[in-house]
C-alpha cells in the first residue's frame, strides 16, 4: 500500500480513539476538537518516523514531544491545562496490547509452569509497555521540562 | 522543579476567621482537582497561587495517594488542614473549571465569597451513556484496523469489515457494563474484572465460530477500552516531576487494574476454551 494512504489512513484512525478517550475523561466539548488533532498528529508522526526506520520508543518520544508543544499554544489559547486534552490525544500511542500481553504471560506461568517462551513473552511485552509509556509521558512534560521551569504553563 | 517556598510581594494581615476560610477554599480546590485526576504537580501549583492570590503568605501543599495536607502562613500563623481523598473518576471537565476560577482570582476578578460560589456551584458534567458507549465501540474497531494494518505482509492486510464489527459490539456492551457497575459504586477492580470478562465472550465467539479474517485481532482490541492510560502517564509524569510518592500508588493502581482485566479475560477464555492470546 503506498505510503501516503497509509499515513492518512493512521491519521485519521488515531483521531476517533482520541476523541473516545477525551469523552471517558469528560474533556470539555470546546477541547475535543483538539483531542482529535492531536492524536492524529502524534499517530501519524509517529508512523512517519517508524517508516523511516526510527525504533518505536523513540518515533513515540518524540511524536509526544510535537503534540505537547503544540499543545501549550492551544492551552494558553483556551485556558486550561495543556493535560487536560493532551492525554487523550495520546490514547491512541498507548501500547494496550503489550501491557495485557504481559499481564497474562505472568498469569500463564503461574498456570502451566515456566517456559522459554512465556518469559520472553511477559518480559519483553512488558518492557515494551513501561518504555513506550514513559517515552509518551516524558513527551508531554518536555515544554515544563525544557522551557516552563520555574511559572506555569497556564 | 517547583520552589519549595513561595512568598508573595506584599502580604496582607488577616484575622484568624478568613485566613480559615482562604485554608479551606484552597483545600477543597485542591482536592476537588486530585479527586477528578489531575496530576500532583497541577494540585500543588493551583492550590498554592489560589492562596497566594487570597493573599496569606505562603501556602504548602503535601500531597498523599488518599489524603491532602495543606499549611498556610499569614503573619506568624500557621493553620493546617487534612482532608481525605476519594477518587470520583476522572473529569478534566471539573479541572478546568477549577482552574479557570482559580485564574479569575489572580486576574483579580473574584474574591474569596465570589470563589466560593463559583466552585459550589461546578458540577461534574458528563456526557450521555450512550454517546460514550458508541464512541468507545467506535475507538476499539479503530484500534483493530490499526492492528490489521501492522500484520505482517504475509498476511491478509485489507479491511476484515466483519472483525471490525465483532470488536464495536463487544467493546460497546463492555463499556456499557462497565458504566452500569461504576453507576452502583463497584469498586473499580471488580468493575474491570466484569467488562473483561464480557468483552472477551463477545468477541471470543468470532474464534470458535471462525468468523471474519482475524477473529484474534477482534479479542485483542475489544479490552483496549480498558486499558488505565490515564493513571499510568500520570504516574510517570508525577514521578519525573518529583512526586515519587504519588506517582508509586497511581502506577500501582494502573498495575492492579490491569491485573484484574487480565483476570477477567482469563476466565472468559476458560469458560469459553478460546484460547486467543498467547
Amino acid at each position: 500500500m503506498n505510503i501516503l494512504i497509509q499515513f492518512l489512513q493512521n491519521m485519521a484512525l488515531a483521531a476517533v480513539p482520541a476523541v473516545g478517550f477525551g469523552l471517558v475523561f469528560n474533556v470539555p466539548r470546546s477541547a475535543l476538537v483538539y483531542c482529535a488533532a492531536g492524536g492524529a498528529i502524534g499517530r501519524g508522526l509517529r508512523f512517519l518516523l517508524i517508516t523511516a526506520g526510527m525504533p518505536i520508543e523513540l518515533a513515540t518520544f518524540v511524536a509526544a514531544s510535537v503534540v505537547s508543544l503544540l499543545g501549550v499554544y492551544i492551552a494558553q489559547r483556551l485556558r486550561a491545562h495543556p493535560k487536560v486534552f493532551t492525554v487523550a490525544a495520546m490514547i491512541p500511542m498507548i501500547p494496550g496490547v503489550p501491557f495485557f500481553t504481559a499481564l497474562l504471560a505472568v498469569v500463564e506461568i503461574q498456570r502451566r509452569g515456566l517456559t522459554p517462551e512465556l518469559l520472553n513473552t511477559a518480559i519483553t511485552s512488558g518492557l515494551r509497555a513501561m518504555f513506550i509509556v514513559a517515552a509518551l509521558a516524558v513527551g508531554l512534560a518536555l515544554p515544563g521540562l525544557l522551557f516552563y521551569r520555574r511559572k506555569p504553563v497556564v | 522543579m517547583i520552589p519549595n517556598q513561595s512568598t508573595a510581594p506584599v502580604p496582607l494581615p488577616h484575622t484568624e476567621p478568613v485566613q480559615r476560610e482562604i485554608t479551606r477554599l484552597c483545600i477543597e480546590t485542591g482536592l476537588m482537582l486530585l479527586q477528578h485526576g489531575a496530576e500532583s504537580a497541577l494540585v500543588e501549583s493551583v492550590t498554592r497561587r489560589l492562596g497566594l492570590a487570597l493573599g496569606v503568605r505562603s501556602v504548602e501543599v503535601a500531597i498523599m495517594a488518599n489524603a491532602l495536607t495543606v499549611t498556610t502562613l499569614s503573619e506568624d500563623h500557621c493553620i493546617t488542614t487534612v482532608r481525605r481523598n476519594e477518587d470520583r473518576g476522572i473529569n478534566m471537565h471539573m479541572v478546568t473549571e477549577v482552574q479557570r476560577a482559580m485564574l479569575a482570582v489572580e486576574a483579580g476578578e473574584l474574591d474569596r465569597t465570589g470563589f466560593r460560589t463559583r466552585i459550589e456551584s461546578i458540577k461534574p458534567e458528563r456526557y450521555p451513556r450512550w454517546v460514550v458507549a458508541l464512541m468507545i465501540g467506535l475507538s476499539c474497531a479503530c484500534f483493530a484496523r490499526l492492528a490489521q494494518m501492522s500484520l505482517p505482509a504475509t498476511e491478509d492486510r485489507s479491511w476484515d469489515w466483519f472483525g471490525l464489527g465483532l470488536t464495536f459490539a463487544a467493546s460497546s456492551t463492555a463499556m456499557l457494563v462497565r458504566q452500569w457497575f461504576a453507576a452502583r459504586h463497584f469498586n473499580p477492580l471488580v468493575n474491570f474484572f466484569a467488562s473483561a470478562f464480557v468483552a472477551t465472550s463477545i468477541a471470543g465467539q468470532g474464534v470458535i465460530y471462525k468468523l471474519g479474517l482475524h477473529p484474534k485481532i477482534a479479542m485483542a482490541s475489544c479490552v483496549l477500552l480498558l486499558v488505565p492510560g490515564f493513571p499510568m502517564i500520570n504516574s510517570i509524569s508525577d514521578m519525573v516531576k518529583g512526586y515519587i510518592n504519588t506517582g508509586l500508588s497511581r502506577g500501582m493502581m494502573a498495575v492492579l487494574l490491569g491485573s484484574a482485566t487480565s483476570a477477567g479475560i482469563i476466565l472468559a477464555m476458560t469458560v469459553w476454551n478460546v484460547w486467543g492470546w498467547l
